[in-house]
């Protein structure tokens, strides 16, 4: 079905499904068949921050003084934290706007991708803060193999997706040929692919992401690179929303509230879903062997981590109804949740090191008396 | 919402029973038991403290984002309306 930006057939939003209904086409917010995207649209807004606003100057110096081990994990984390976000700050509206149904989740997707943007600029910021010349890590991203490995298996699943939605919205149904390969499409076809692509990015937001704030909190526990840490807490606040979001997806299909066949297909794909997080798992697991291969730090290592990820991959398939079979009940990272409190996110901004805040809030309850030394 | 001024019983299956305080939310009120449960965001958007309701009814002192099965709390954004029964998971 061909792709329209403005559907001029009159469709109820109620009844669509969530994917592969009628396009969208009144941008309307009053009504919605799933309210909770609204929700998360308000609250992710709620969260607005730049950048900016955080003083990471003290970070240089403290850079300085780490040991070369702890150099190569603080930045190896944040290119790491730079493709997951370079990723999800386009992927999300590629590949799943031309196919979504619901006005509601079309705007929640658009909000979740703005936010990652926020995020890819708050690396730059961070880096450009630490280097006179941040190009060589950027440039690394691409080079890196221990980087690249990740980078395909998080990529992967999107552009099939992508690829298989732009041969069924230009040719439609059917067997295609391209550039001598052959290609079965059917909306089965892309529905499962839209599962599993969506079983992804959740493994990405509720794992892989983890991992990565875990080595940034590290540090701050040790009160360096708290700039730094500052800026990941309210990235890690963000995450934790994209991460509901994809979850409530998820569990829309498989519950049966949203697309009949897409509870088949959920039921179906089960197995194949599994095995996607387990495959972060373990690529997970590489990239701490990779992190602290010249040598851990004060208070993380390799075997912590790793458990650290067998942790978190364990509460968040038991929380989209698929059994991880690892067994690590306790957190072996407490102080994680000091990080991730949002009480601890949401200070005045006057009371933290944050240098710009936004004033000019207006005041609307003006009582008579306001005017009482007023003469005309 | 309704805001009661007694506390009520809760039951926590496998680990003890305690009283809820009215002042403060559900999760406030097991770690003052020192019942060991998850939590992240503490404000209803993360689920990290999914909870198994038995028995009894709650209120939401702020509304729940997170995924939540139609027979689960949020622990850290709930108060306790009447005596409650319920598993967190070990």
């Amino acid at each position: 079905m061909k792709y329209t930006t403005f559907n001029q057939q009159s469709v109820n939003p109620l009844v669509e499904p969530m994917f592969f209904g009628n396009p969208v086409n009144v941008a309307r917010y009053d009504q919605q068949r799933h309210a909770i995207f609204e929700k998360l649209i308000e609250k992710q807004i709620s969260f607005f921050w730049r950048p900016e606003e955080v003083d990471v100057s003290r970070d240089r110096v403290d850079f300085q003084k780490l040991t070369e081990a702890e150099q190569h994990i603080f930045i190896s984390n944040l290119k790491y934290q730079t493709l997951l976000d370079s990723v999800q700050g386009r992927s999300p509206n590629i590949a799943f706007l031309p196919i979504i149904s619901l006005p509601e989740l079309e705007t929640w997707v658009e909000t979740w991708s703005f936010f990652e943007t926020i995020h890819s600029r708050s690396y730059t910021h961070i880096l450009r803060n630490l280097f006179s010349d941040p190009s060589d890590i950027f440039k690394d991203i691409v080079v890196n193999e221990e980087i690249k490995r990740r980078a395909s298996d998080i990529s992967g699943y999107y552009d099939e997706l992508i690829f298989l939605t732009q041969l069924w919205q230009t040719q439609g149904e059917g067997v295609h040929t391209v550039d001598g390969e052959t290609y079965t499409v059917s909306l089965r076809e892309l529905k499962k692919k839209l599962y599993l692509c969506m079983n992804s990015v959740n493994a990405l937001e509720a794992i892989r992401f983890y991992v990565s704030f875990a080595c940034t909190f590290a540090f701050a526990e040790r009160e360096l690179m708290e700039g730094n840490s500052k800026i990941i807490r309210l990235i890690a606040r963000d995450e934790n929303l994209h991460l509901t979001s994809t979850q409530h997806i998820l569990n829309l299909w498989a519950k049966g509230k949203d697309d009949p066949e897409m509870a088949e297909i959920a039921e179906e794909c089960k197995e194949q879903a599994r095995d996607i997080f387990l495959s972060a798992v373990e690529q997970e697991k590489q990239w701490a062997e990779y992190l602290f291969q010249n040598g851990s730090m004060i208070g993380l290592n390799k075997e912590i981590l790793c458990q650290y990820v067998e942790y978190i991959a364990h509460q968040r398939m038991s929380a989209i109804g698929l059994d991880s079979g690892f067994d690590v009940k306790s957190n072996p990272l407490p102080w994680m949740n000091n990080y991730l409190n949002s009480d601890n996110v949401q200070v005045a901004p006057q009371e933290s090191e944050i240098s710009s805040y936004l004033v000019g809030q207006i005041d609307s309850s003006v009582s008579e008396d306001d005017f009482a030394d007023f003469e005309l | 919402m309704k805001k009661p001024d007694t506390a009520f019983h809760i039951e926590v299956i496998d680990v003890k029973g305690t009283l809820s305080d009215p002042d403060k939310t559900l999760l406030e009120s097991l770690e003052a038991a020192d019942v060991q449960i998850h939590y992240h965001c503490r404000e209803g958007y993360c689920g990290a403290c999914r909870t198994k309701l038995i028995a009894g009814e709650v209120d939401y002192t702020t509304d729940p984002l997170a995924y939540i099965d139609d027979d689960e709390i949020l622990p850290c954004c709930c108060i306790a309306l009447t005596d409650l029964k319920i598993k967190v998971p070990l």
